[in-house]
């Protein structure tokens, strides 16, 4: 118990990355299955594998950067902008290959006008599909749900490494562990929020988003377990 | 290996508590002898790796049922999820347990499990009435691959020796995702109408032989070339009998299984 | 380091990524997986029998990383018990990644046609004997790609992550990428040619995939030859870019040479984002003026009557 009390504020830093991951996910635009047929708005890939990919891209570059300096905002930037250069990346091409590929027009079913740019969006779907592409709002909306994801796995692995700074020198064996333990609460809290939004969503204009409180509450209270066993486990790298 | 057999049920032969015991039990005792008789002589190690078999068809199992009910997304999620949960229980317990470290592990994995089980369905309302013990058996199945696969390379499941030859070498990603596949894959390969109990157990079979056969390779740098070989030969007998088992299967339950052919006729799919 | 020889192994990495892409996308659609593969799927149940490989292995990102993390372990162990070089050793690991991968692909597609019984799905064994190699092939030359990428981080950038754990880190986002660019090349046009250009998938076609080829019937092979005049190639440049991208920011402006050079390459990769979602919009426009609307405002004609 002594363990969780010394490490109380990386605790909290660890549930607060979880919830973080749990509520970018509401923000990435996938269309799930659809979407790979331009049958529905967003990307055409799954919510958890497309979160991972773009916040475990951050988990990358925030590790490069805490391996050479100490400064919690700048890690947690580093995360967030790798996280949003592969989504970013991932969505131009994506309308690269909607546009010029399969040639439709980027257009949400779900709103009738684009909440940013005001563009009229129910005249450009196309006879039976739920809309296509990434208009400018589902692409914006993506770039935050990056930069989240990014920042929560970036707080996660800090304060894991946080932890273990405490009891042992940082070496491969500490690295490893906490790489891996950001890792797999990183899953944990990806696919909480997917089963929230039953696999597909727009971005923070889709009705759906608005569920986001039920999937943080249970990223909160899952996180706040595998935070404790998490701790538990790489304070005992002193003994070792 | 899992014999056919399957009875007239429609949801197949092997009831749900003859799979679990077969993967609680046989999967710790797997990971038990394999850390004692390491001590003797490091070949024994692929005990873990037969210890992981069972419990990654436990997994597969759990998952098959589960996913029946339709998760609103793919299938690959909720492997990843348990295996994200069981990294966590896995190094968990082994990092308090010592001796008792595989159950401290499956029960802290059982916790986590549960609480994920209810949130999902108080919670977010996922309305899957086996939601909750579906969680705690695929983190628990989860958590005894990982913790098999680590005893098959570290040679034991004392928490420094796995830190030293499992996490900070890296394969505990790679024992991660394959953990994770062997208890995914096996319903997502045989989704469909016509899917059969057995036909996916012996793919869980299958492809839990190929992670045993990959820890064994990755085995050979703690625990040298002669242990690792052994590991290696026996996942790849596990992996040639269940994969028979699997062609044998497929040819029973299929349509048709044609050299070549072209596609059936109008007629034929009246 | 000398800036020089960091900014080599980054174009190094860069060209590697791409490539991986590349590779990634040909070999989910030569066997085809992930959400297009829903469509083969279907195609059965809506009476239309295929010969097209049911590669359902898992998503397109486990799947991936499950071959560069079996790669980076293959390699690891022959680099450290064998210290044979590192070229052969990503070589080697790559090659038993690709056998692995292969009985991955071989149990998906005969499991998903032989659950198919009911709707007369036959397993054609020549199918699964002719495409397996090339999955295996494309899985080779991804993994290796992406153990390359691995390597090069790990012992010239000095990333702190081991290898296996970075490869199968770069193998998720690969396959995320894959399936969010390329795939949608084969689900939206190619498994769907037969219907008119420029309108997504209307809902009552799915399943209704094109099986006829310009002599015989369609594989594998004719998605791939396809798919890699546009799909691939672009997908490669979506994984080289963000590979590039990422580290590009970090090599230019260092974070080890101090905190404020650490907030140049996060402004840097901001100003990169902006950019992005500026072009997104310019194409957007420029589509919507070149396709028009498909529909007649109602609103419009009730105030013109």
């Amino acid at each position: 118990m002594i363990d969780i009390m010394a490490n109380i504020v990386w605790m909290a830093l660890i549930v607060i990355g979880g919830v973080l991951i749990s509520w970018s996910v509401h923000f990435v635009p996938v269309g799930g299955a659809p979407a790979a047929m331009a049958q529905a708005t967003g990307i055409g890939t799954g919510t958890v594998q497309l979160a991972a990919g773009a916040g475990l891209t951050g988990l990358v570059s925030a590790g490069y950067v805490m391996n050479v300096v100490d400064n919690l905002p700048l890690i947690l930037a580093s995360g967030a902008v790798g996280a949003m250069i592969m989504i970013a990346v991932t969505m131009i091409v994506g309308t690269w290959v909607y546009v010029y590929g399969v040639g439709c027009v980027p257009s949400s079913a779900k709103v009738k006008v684009d909440p940013l740019t005001h563009d009229r969006q129910d005249l450009y779907v196309s006879q039976g599909t739920e809309g296509h592409g990434l208009p400018t709002v589902c692409f914006v909306s993506g770039v935050i749900g990056g930069a989240l994801g990014g920042i929560g796995g970036a707080l996660i692995y800090y304060a894991l490494l946080k932890v273990g700074m405490a009891v042992t020198e940082v070496n491969a064996n500490l690295v490893g562990l906490v790489g891996i333990f950001a890792v797999g609460i990183f899953f944990v809290n990806a696919v909480i929020p997917s089963y929230n939004i039953g696999g597909t969503i727009e971005g923070f204009h889709d009705p759906k988003w608005k569920k986001w409180p039920k999937a943080v509450i249970s990223s909160f209270v899952a996180t706040i377990f595998c935070a404790i066993v998490a701790v538990i486990a790489i304070s005992q790298m002193g003994g070792l | 290996m899992s014999a056919g057999g399957a009875g007239g049920e429609a949801k197949g032969g092997y009831p749900p508590n003859t799979i679990i015991g077969i993967g609680a039990a046989g999967g710790l005792l797997g990971i038990y002898l394999a850390h004692f008789l390491s001590g003797i002589n490091p070949a024994f190690s692929f005990l873990g790796g037969i210890g992981a078999i069972c419990a990654i068809v436990w997994g597969a199992d759990a998952v098959r049922r589960v996913a029946s009910y339709g998760l609103g997304t793919g299938v690959p999620s909720i492997g990843m999820i348990a295996l994200g949960m069981g990294i966590v229980a896995a190094l968990f317990g082994l990092s308090v347990g010592g001796i008792a470290g595989p159950i401290v592990s499956f029960i802290a994995a059982a916790v986590i499990g549960a609480i994920i089980g209810v949130l999902a369905n108080k919670v977010i309302g996922m309305g899957i009435p086996i939601m909750e013990r579906a969680m705690v058996e695929i983190a628990g199945a989860g958590t005894l691959a990982i913790i098999g696969l680590s005893t098959v390379i570290a040679g034991s499941f004392e928490y420094g020796a796995v830190i030293e030859n499992v996490v900070s070498t890296g394969f505990i990603a790679m024992i991660f995702i394959i953990g994770g596949m062997g208890i995914l894959h096996p319903f997502n390969a045989n989704l469909g109408p016509d899917e059969k109990q057995d036909r996916t157990l012996s793919v869980a079979v299958e492809k839990a032989s190929l992670a045993m056969i990959i820890s064994g390779i990755a085995s050979s740098i703690n625990e040298g070339m002669g242990a690792a070989i052994v590991t290696v030969l026996v996942g790849l007998a596990i992996w040639y009998m269940a994969f028979n088992k699997y062609y044998g299967f497929v040819k029973r339950d299929a349509h048709a299984v044609v050299g070549t052919g072209l596609l059936p006729s109008a007629e034929e799919l009246e | 380091m000398e800036p020089l020889i960091s900014m080599g192994v980054l174009a190094l990495i860069g060209v590697a990524a791409t490539i991986a892409g590349a590779s990634e996308d040909l070999e989910s659609d030569v066997g085809s997986q992930s959400n297009p593969n829903s469509q083969v799927q279907l195609a059965p149940q809506m009476m239309f029998p295929h010969r097209i490989y049911n590669k359902a292995v898992s998503g397109e990102p486990p799947s991936n990383a499950l071959m560069s993390a079996v790669g980076a372990t293959g390699a690891v162990v022959l680099m450290d018990e064998f210290s044979l070089s590192p070229l052969f050793a990503l070589v080697f690991g790559a090659l038993i990644a690709a056998m692995v991968h292969g009985t991955f692909a071989v149990t998906s597609t005969m499991g998903r046609a032989a659950s198919q019984r009911r709707f007369k799905q036959p397993v054609y064994l020549d199918m699964i004997r002719s495409h397996t190699p090339v999955i295996m092939g494309y899985a080779f030359i991804t993994t290796f790609c992406i153990l390359v990428v691995s390597f090069l981080m790990d012992s010239v950038l000095s990333h702190p992550f081991p290898l296996p754990l970075l490869a199968f880190i770069w193998g998720i986002t690969v396959g995320a990428i894959g399936s969010s660019t390329g795939d949608v090349h084969y689900g939206a046009e190619r498994e769907f040619q037969q219907f008119e250009f420029g309108s997504g998938l209307n809902a009552s076609n799915s399943g209704n995939i094109v099986r006829f080829a310009e002599s015989g019937l369609r594989n594998g092979y004719d998605n791939s030859w396809f798919c890699a005049k546009f799909g691939g190639p672009v997908t490669g440049i979506a994984f080289g870019m963000t590979v590039f991208l990422g580290n590009w920011i970090t090599t230019v402006f260092d974070p080890a040479r101090g905190v404020a050079e650490g907030w140049l390459s996060v402004v840097a990769g901001v100003i990169i984002v902006l950019i992005l979602i500026f072009w997104n919009r310019k194409i957007e426009v420029a589509a919507r003026n070149a396709f028009g609307p498909y529909k007649q405002d109602k609103t419009e004609e009730e105030a013109a009557a």
